[in-house]
């Protein structure tokens, strides 16, 4: 870990360099709706400061909604022709994501190499630079700190920067982090303490009890209750940081097309069903209980990680308001 | 609030429901719903002008049917609802117990579906000026502009559905998005399949849409959608006189003709 | 470069509309060749979305035509067809779709003149007005273009 400064004055010139040095820096912007979403942006004008979360993850920098896996033509001499040029995949860098989505990212490399990698999203990920924001203002739906998680960990960031004043503390965790540092514009620091700069989030819950509970928790009668708002669209799944479910789609005619890798949602009540008709999650209670299992404990079984990381998404965005701290802690109650 | 809840209350009691579906604050403080199975629950009972959720599309849910005697707690979006819903035989296997709440701050429980009826058609809504001050606006523009806000807007739309997960009309066990033999619309979420999606999502709702609107209060990436359908809904009432959510019995726009519809368009 | 020829599909009813197409045809009517045609019990059986597969596979215009009102071969198809005309054009002019691109017409058994040339007079139409490419940059472009910029910078 490498620690510097920058002053607020020089982030701006910062973030310029970035994109003039020809990365795609992708960045949280306020659009009309007043939902602040992850753009290419040109410069650091459009990027908005004044956020608590985006609306959705910047996991499509990497894990993009609509992958395109390879594309075919048909050629005169009725042989195919097949492409699948990755080699255009930019130096990307995400700027602005939170602490809660940088720590994100190593689930999703987790899940994506740790057996069988995946070169597309290696590739993606290679290439992607992430300099996360410390948050300094958190809402009712933030809950990072109950998963083990804080407004101001270092983990999954190349380069975390926390407003103090004005001037940033920056955290340089990677050699990725340390090459888009421009030197000219930061000057070294010793550790401070960052604390006061930080949101407070409350713990909804502690992780240490739920571990232990949640192993029965599947038999638990208050799945039912707690899904019954749920109206099985894909909200949630789409703006979690670490949802990492999709689905193979071939597009076009006998002469060219192209397989995609959609996103997909536990949700959806589709998504198990199988060709005879038979649905193993056959309604919403079940669907809903595997989302919520899956953060909480076959993750954990998986790759030893909760996959939830407590950025609030799914619940601001929930048409009926579901509350994934709420339904844990009920279908947990001793 | 008290009296609603003594009212809710009462109809638990005399086993009248054993599922009432409402509203309660949640942490965020704003009116989220909530499902009361027993009596002790009652006391998180609220309705502002805030509950703004139409809550009947919930009565098309499996684990909510399955309640047999269920209690609604209903804005004049959601009674619009059930009057429309009702009309496409839609309730045959629940019995339900409506409920409101008046600009008096009075609780009505309504005996049966003809008072519904009359209430909304006493309290018939507008349409919301916000939206007609963006259709408006959207007239204004040229075609081409406006072709592009809406594929702009489009590009946006992830597919998670939420649209039609929310939509009181949207309850086909199988949807055309989930036919892939043709497959109508494509599944990745790109513009024009987006666009699509979107266009035949109004036209099934043509004449059946009334107009709550939900589906663009809830998309996650802000997509104004209930436009399409408040155009259509204006369209129709001007073309044809239909409203929808309106009557009891009576056809609705799409199922019904008139041999002297006007058009200027048929050459 | 050669003229553009511009490809129209015509969604027809096979009670009125194709046997019109069909007089024109055995009266040796010449109208223009742009037109294929697809032929539908009923102009109540042509869903819209089939106009919208029409222009996502490459139409450059499009005809929908039927029975005049009251000849309807199933008494009613037409009417209900002409209601979902009016919402459905309603809501691509809205979303800003050319509508110009789309033609409706009562042509009936009798009108083999009459449909020849509207087949010529839309094929006018759409020549004049060119390709129909509004589709065509739609999907993906934004990741695309973004790259191309990126390597370019």
């Amino acid at each position: 870990m490498e620690i510097k400064t920058i002053t607020s004055a020089n982030i701006p010139v910062f973030f310029n360099n970035l994109v003039k040095s020809g990365k795609v820096v992708v960045a949280p912007v306020l659009k009309k709706s007043g939902k602040v979403f992850f753009e290419s942006v040109q410069s650091y004008d459009q990027v908005s400061t004044d956020y608590i979360q985006t609306a959705f993850s910047a996991k499509s920098v990497v894990f993009p909604e609509v992958e395109e896996l390879f594309s075919y033509t048909k050629k005169e001499d009725g042989d195919f022709e097949f492409r699948n040029d990755m080699s255009n995949v930019p130096e990307t860098v995400i700027w602005g994501l939170r602490p809660c989505d940088s720590s994100a990212f190593n689930y999703l490399t987790d899940f994506f190499l740790k057996e069988n990698p995946d070169t597309y999203f290696k590739l993606r990920k290679e290439r992607t630079t992430l300099i996360s924001v410390s948050c300094a203002k958190a809402d009712a739906a933030c809950f990072c700190t109950s998963v083990g998680l804080n407004p101001g960990n270092v983990t999954g960031s190349d380069i975390l920067l926390t407003a103090m004043g004005d001037s940033y503390y920056v955290e340089i965790s990677t050699e990725k982090g340390k090459s888009v540092i421009d030197t000219a514009l930061f000057t070294d620091s010793t550790e401070k303490s960052k604390e006061e700069f930080l949101a407070k989030v409350e713990t909804k819950f502690s992780m240490d009890e739920i571990r232990e509970r949640i192993q029965t928790a599947y038999d638990s009668a208050e799945w039912k209750h707690e899904s019954m708002g749920c109206l099985g669209c894909g909200a949630c799944a789409f703006s979690c940081p670490t949802c990492t479910c999709f689905d193979i789609q071939d597009e076009g005619s006998q002469e060219s097309g192209k397989r995609l890798r959609c996103w997909d949602a536990c949700g959806f009540g589709q998504f198990t069903r199988h060709a005879s008709g038979h649905n193993p999650k056959s309604n919403q209670t079940a669907r809903r209980r595997q989302r919520l299992m899956h953060k909480f404990k076959y993750s954990v079984e998986n790759f030893g990680i909760v996959s939830c990381v407590g950025c609030g998404r799914c619940i601001r965005v929930c048409p009926a308001h579901l509350n994934i701290f709420e339904n844990i802690l009920n279908v947990t109650k001793a | 609030m008290k009296l609603l809840q003594n009212k809710v209350a009462e109809l638990f009691e005399n086993g009248t429901i054993n599922l009432m579906i409402g509203f309660k604050e949640a942490l965020t403080k704003q009116p989220v719903p909530c499902f009361i199975e027993k009596a002790s629950e009652i006391e998180q009972l609220i309705y502002t002008k805030d509950c703004k959720n139409n809550l009947s599309v919930y009565l098309h849910k499996p684990e909510v049917k399955q309640a047999g005697k269920i209690g609604i707690l209903a804005n004049i979006a959601t009674l619009r609802a059930l009057v429309q819903l009702t009309s496409e035989n839609q309730f045959w296997d629940i019995e339900k117990t409506v409920l409101t709440v008046n600009d008096k701050e009075e609780v009505i429980v309504f005996s049966d579906m003809e008072e519904v009826e009359a209430y909304v058609q006493a309290n018939f809504p507008e349409f919301s000026e916000e939206d007609l001050k963006l259709l408006d606006y959207l007239e204004s523009l040229s075609r081409e502009d406006r072709w592009k806000y809406w594929t702009e807007q489009f590009s946006a739309c992830i597919k998670c559905y939420a649209c039609r997960a929310v939509c009181p009309m949207c309850y086909c066990p199988q949807c055309t998005v989930e036919c892939n033999q043709p497959q109508w619309i494509k599944t990745s979420a790109q513009t024009t399949g987006n666009l699509e999606w979107h266009i035949m999502r109004a036209m099934h709702l043509a004449g059946r849409c009334i107009n709550c609107g939900e589906c663009g209060r809830i998309c996650p990436v802000g997509i104004p959608v209930h436009l399409l359908t408040v155009k259509m809904n204006q369209d129709l009432f001007k073309e044809f006189g239909t409203k929808s959510g309106f009557a009891l019995k009576g056809d609705y726009a799409l199922n019904s003709f008139k041999p002297d519809d006007k058009e200027g368009f048929i050459k | 470069m050669s003229e553009f020829e511009p490809k129209i599909v015509a969604f027809v009813c096979n009670w009125c509309t194709y046997a019109g197409a069909d007089l024109a045809g055995t009266s040796r009517t010449q109208y223009a060749s742009n037109v294929r045609i697809v032929r539908f019990p009923c102009t109540g059986r042509i869903d819209f979305m089939l106009l919208m597969k029409a222009f996502e596979n490459g139409a450059d215009g499009v005809i929908v035509s039927g029975c005049h009102p009251n000849d309807c071969h199933y008494t009613s198809g037409n009417f209900h067809a002409r209601r979902r005309w009016i919402v459905f054009r309603s809501i691509l002019d809205l979303i800003g779709f050319d509508t110009d691109r789309i033609t409706f017409s009562w042509v009936s058994a009798a009108e083999g003149k009459k449909w020849a040339n509207l087949v010529d007079e839309v094929t006018d139409k759409i020549k004049a007005k060119g390709p129909f490419t509004d589709l065509d940059k739609l999907d993906g472009v934004q990741l695309k273009e973004l790259y191309d910029e990126a390597i370019t910078k």
